[in-house]
């Protein structure tokens, strides 16, 4: 487009004097609106990503792992620190710990000064205590360890411990590692002490298995960077490399999700603007239809229209995009520091891919959804200035909706890079788009027939609807899409926040013992009991083998508890923890063949594996396993697949067997139950009488995830706040616009005589329809996509959600009724000739 | 200036449209010219053809067949790029509704052609026109805070303010109560003497088209010659 001074003055001077006289306030509004929703949104899940990711990396001590089975070459290291990365190194070996006569296996770390580079340790002077932060680590010659460790071996702060040559003297009880994991059995009690120490034991010689971990912390590219420096000299069979992203557990899946989310709701933002920007370039457009005649009566050419016209889009752009980029840096930061207590996230960081995409957004959007309207404006012909029925004369409203229809999802695709997510909602959109136009044809053929009656505030609705079908199935469109969007976000939100929150129910248990024999089920029950704790469902459990599948010796064990302790590697040597029962347990569904429970007992023992463990192990229905359970074999044969769900603080075994197989064998039970952490001390008297049972603590896992999902769901309620806000703020735009388009109608009923309240009844009425419709379709549509977004993209479990289907016509008629009616009150507000003034 | 030259010339012009019905000639097929400096009233009643005639002339529709030529160049075969460059150089225009750009003030309205011309001065002419009509004061003022005689009176400034050759007028009083119509009769009579402009009118004001040289009747979409006896000047007439 060739510029000259004459177009540049031209439209700088039409874009002044309409941006004084407020001409242009739709649109602005419009285009601020999208920049400044999409600026706050993604600005505020960048940052609350951060956060999370931050929180998440608390889990892996450090931002990155590199794991190896040997010590790694130094430079290696040395290169991370020119880097500008913090490195922690850490060693992790089981061995044997010994003091009093007795021994127990424990999970002994030996870290270095620096030491976990993210989250903090927490320890206690008394074992099972109440945490306490700190900063310092074991000195030299000084063990920290787990409580379980004082209670089997029956030690006491300043006590020795050995641990292979050495020995030590406990000074603290370890409560909690960031990097503990998430093991309800926690696997071994956990003796830290420091590196330079465990050259000393001797326990790292040939044949022990030790892990050399090297952490990482720093900014992300940093570490990308390095990671590409590392991967060519990486030896898969010795050396991993873990990120939190790679997070499986409870927490990272939440994270995961919540982000998700936040990729939804901004592509909502992106939608609803578009939306809004529509509507008001179309708006724009026919109130330019005149000046455009004029110009080309005088002269002008249709370059010259097209310049004059495109520049001051341009210009409106710009100024929109500038106070778009204000407003929502603003309300970002205002929402930020109103969470910044609950959620830690950082108010000074800055980041520039959220300002580069609302921009972007701003400007695609502007351009794009204005350029329909646009071309209709340019062929406007002059013939117009004579006859003032002429309009733009230009292809249909099908080609309109084609390209909006491909911008959005273009927009939505290049934003979110999900094909899957920008799928779902453009088909959602389409199927809605094409039910609503069927509603618009069958609303003309009912308004024909009931606006034949007499002349009420009703038929005048009803009139205007059916005359107005076209322009009405725009509106109509707008108003549903946004109401779905709306809902979308926000059933979204009561799902995922209801679902998350199901998993930690009050009460959940924090605590696990193990180790309890049949003999002492009854007395601890009832003494627990006596003392107001409520002791959970008793699970039997005999440590076994896994040893072959259909006769086929396995190489190694496989358990969740030896999966999540050794991050995804096998071989461990830890036995599986087999249970038996006939009744399927809580949060587990079987997914393939029958539950074993209340059938008659087969030829052959029957036994259910966990649906994930049989597909890495590649595990069939029908296929035989075999159990080596002390000296005895156990075979028993598939007959059901089950799913668990690993989110809930509750025992769960990789394999359930009829009860008649094992009755030879003589259990130990597991149980759980539930303790105010301020209840603490209680802990002592209650497990006194039972010095053999194992006591886990779960509470401060449980508490951490708690708070996790907390800050999650309330950075997720904010969001949907940000959305509604925007969405209301569609909505008053386009009621706005509508209004504009019926003011000609109003101003010739006013001069007619019609009475104020036959006019703004009819008004009402209409808007009321409209958004009764709209808001019912929109929750069909909402149905649609939920269902798709939850199986496909969230891996939730979809439901219907009758409750909207009345809830949203109703919130619709009554939110759209009410906008319209004050709309409608403004202009009546003009007398006659002012009203026909505003028209010309 | 003499009337020797034809400023407009048309040949068997006709004008059909296609409706619902089907299609529907409003105009019969339409022969005249008009000298250069002439002053022509296309009277009619309305719906009689008489815009549609006014639309085709100045080159803002086309004519359905027929040719007409204005100022020596061939309307009927230009597409609507040329008669827009033709209507930037050639023609003026004042209407009924006086359609001025509703977010540009007074004076940058009548600078608006001259912009469009690519005149250098538009400023400064504009600034004169205003003067000519008596409006110097209201160059800063929109349109909808002038009265419709005021609104007019700009109108006319930007008419002329490219010195056209010929100037289409449609009802320019049609919309001015009798006072401020015969003030806007006289400025568009004046300015049209004082600068040799073709004038042609399109009113159904039998007093307005009594003023003009020449009068062409419209019925039915045939236009015929009126006898041209009630000419008058009332500026001579007082």
């Amino acid at each position: 487009m060739r510029v000259d001074a004459m177009s540049l003055s031209l439209s700088w001077r039409l874009f002044r004097h309409e941006a004084r006289r407020g001409e242009l306030t739709v649109i602005l509004l419009a285009i601020v609106l999208s920049v400044a929703s999409v600026l706050s949104l993604s600005l505020f899940s960048e940052r609350l990503q951060s956060a999370l990711t931050d929180k998440s990396a608390e889990f892996l001590a450090a931002d990155r792992l590199l794991g190896s089975d040997k010590p790694v070459p130094p430079e290696w290291l040395e290169e991370a620190t020119q880097r500008g990365l913090k490195v922690a190194q850490r060693n992790q070996l089981r061995s044997m710990a010994f003091a009093n006569d007795k021994m127990m296996l424990a999970d002994v770390r030996a870290v270095d000064n620096q030491y976990p580079l993210k989250g903090k340790v927490k320890i206690s002077e008394t074992p099972f205590g109440l945490p306490q932060v700190t900063d310092s680590l074991p000195q030299p010659g000084e063990v920290w360890i787990g409580s379980r460790l004082f209670q089997v071996l029956g030690v006491n702060l300043g006590d020795q411990l050995e641990i292979g040559d050495k020995a030590f003297v406990i000074t603290q009880a370890v409560i909690e590692l960031p990097d503990g994991g998430f093991s309800l059995f926690g696997g071994d009690p956990v003796v830290l002490m420091n590196q330079s120490d465990l050259a000393a034991t001797n326990v790292t010689g040939p044949g022990s298995r030790t892990d050399y971990d090297y952490l990482f912390a720093g900014d992300d590219t940093a570490l990308d960077d390095y990671y590409e420096y590392l991967k060519p000299q990486l030896n898969r069979e010795i050396h991993y490399w873990r990120s939190v992203k790679d997070d499986d557990s409870p927490l990272g899946r939440s994270v995961k999700r919540a982000e998700q989310y936040f990729l939804l709701a901004s592509l909502l933002a992106i939608v609803l603007a578009a939306v809004s920007i529509a509507v008001a370039a179309q708006r724009y457009s026919q109130r330019h239809y005149d000046p455009v005649a004029i110009m080309k009566t005088l002269g002008a050419s249709a370059a010259l229209v097209r310049r004059v016209y495109l520049l001051q889009i341009l210009f409106i752009t710009a100024l929109g995009i500038l106070i778009g980029g204000i407003v929502g840096y603003g309300v970002q930061q205002l929402i930020a520091s109103l969470i910044a207590e609950k959620v830690q996230v950082a108010l000074d960081s800055w980041y520039w891919r959220p300002f580069l995409i609302a921009v972007f957004t701003g400007l695609v959007c502007a351009m794009l959804f204005s350029l329909y309207p646009l071309m209709k404006l340019f062929s406007v012909p002059p013939l117009r200035v004579l006859r003032r029925d002429l309009g733009a004369s230009m292809g249909s409203r099908s080609v309109q909706f084609a390209v909006a229809g491909l911008a959005i999802f273009l927009l939505m695709w290049a934003y979110s890079g999900n094909l899957t997510i920008s799928a779902i909602l453009l088909a959602c959109g389409l199927l809605l788009v094409v039910a609503l136009m069927l509603v618009t044809l069958g609303l003309i053929a009912l308004g024909r027939k009931l606006g034949q009656a007499r002349m009420g505030a009703w038929q005048l609705a009803w009139a205007r609807i059916s005359r107005r079908a076209m322009d009405n199935s725009v509106q109509l469109i707008s108003f549903a899409v946004t109401i779905m969007l709306l809902l979308v976000v926000l059933v979204m939100r009561n799902d995922m926040v209801q679902q998350w929150r199901d998993q930690l129910p009050e009460g959940t248990p924090n605590y696990f013992m193990i180790n309890i024999t049949e003999g002492q089920l009854p007395q601890l029950e009832q003494h627990f009991l006596a003392r107001g704790v409520k002791v959970e469902q008793f699970y039997p459990v005999v440590r076994g083998r896994f040893a072959a599948i259909n006769d086929e010796t396995i190489r190694t064990d496989v358990s969740k508890e030896a999966d999540s302790n050794s991050r995804g590697r096998q071989g461990l040597g830890r036995e599986a923890n087999l249970t038996w029962s006939n009744q399927l347990q809580h949060e587990n569904h079987v997914v393939e063949g029958k539950w074993h429970g209340g059938a008659a007992p087969g030829e052959e023992p029957r036994v259910s594996v966990e649906k994930e463990v049989a597909e890495r192990l590649d595990i069939k229905m029908g296929d035989r396993l075999t159990f080596n359970i002390g000296s005895e074999v156990v075979r028993a044969r598939v007959t059901s697949i089950r799913e668990v769900n690993w989110q809930t603080m509750q025992p769960n075994f990789f394999f359930v067997l009829e009860p008649y197989a094992m009755a030879e064998f003589s259990p130990t039970y597991i149980t759980s139950f539930h303790l105010d952490t301020e209840h603490k001390a209680k802990l002592a008297e209650l497990m006194a009488p039972f010095p053999t049972v194992s006591l886990f603590d779960v509470d401060a896992r449980i508490n951490q995830l708690r708070s996790i999902v907390e800050q999650v769901s309330m950075a997720v309620e904010f969001i949907l706040f940000l959305v509604l806000c925007a969405g209301t703020l569609v909505l008053v735009a386009q009621v706005q616009a509508s209004m504009d388009e019926r003011m000609q109608e109003l101003a010739i009923l006013r001069t007619l005589g019609a009475r104020g309240m036959l006019i703004r009844m009819s008004v009402v009425l209409e808007f009321v329809i409209i958004g009764s419709v709209a808001g019912f379709m929109a929750a069909m549509a909402n149905e649609l996509a939920l269902y798709l977004l939850q199986t496909q993209v969230f891996n939730m479990q979809a439901g219907f959600h009758f409750q909207f289907w009345l809830l949203a016509p109703l919130v619709g008629a009554l939110v759209v009724g009410i906008l319209g009616a004050l709309s409608c009150w403004r202009l009546l507000s003009f007398n006659t000739s002012d009203l026909l003034r505003r028209m010309i | 200036m003499t009337l020797t030259s034809n400023m407009i010339s048309t040949k068997a012009i006709t004008k059909i449209v296609t409706t619902s019905q089907g299609e529907l000639q409003i105009l019969q097929p339409i022969s005249f010219d008009v000298k250069a400096g002439e002053s022509v009233a296309i009277v009619g009643a309305s719906g009689s053809g008489k815009s549609t005639l006014l639309g085709l002339l100045a080159g803002l529709d086309q004519v359905s067949a027929g040719e007409i030529i204005l100022d020596g160049q061939p309307l009927h075969a230009m597409d609507e790029e040329q008669r827009a460059r033709l209507r930037g150089e050639k023609v003026g225009f004042i209407f009924q509704s006086f359609m001025l750009v509703q977010s540009l003030t007074a004076l940058e309205n009548i600078m608006l052609p001259a912009e469009i011309a690519g005149l250098s001065d538009a400023r400064k002419r504009a600034t004169e026109a205003l003067e000519q009509v008596g409006l110097s004061h209201r160059g800063n003022h929109y349109p909808n805070q002038l009265s419709g005689g005021e609104q007019q009176r700009v109108a006319i400034a930007r008419a002329f303010i490219t010195r056209p050759r010929i100037l289409f007028a449609d009802e320019p009083t049609g919309n001015l109560d009798a006072a401020n119509g015969e003030k806007i009769e006289n400025l568009l009579f004046d300015l049209n003497q004082q600068l040799g402009t073709t004038l042609i009118l399109v009113t159904h004001d039998s007093e307005l088209a009594a003023r003009c040289r020449r009068q062409l009747r419209m019925h039915g979409g045939v236009l015929e010659e009126a006898p041209v006896s009630g000419f008058e000047d009332k500026r001579h007439a007082g």
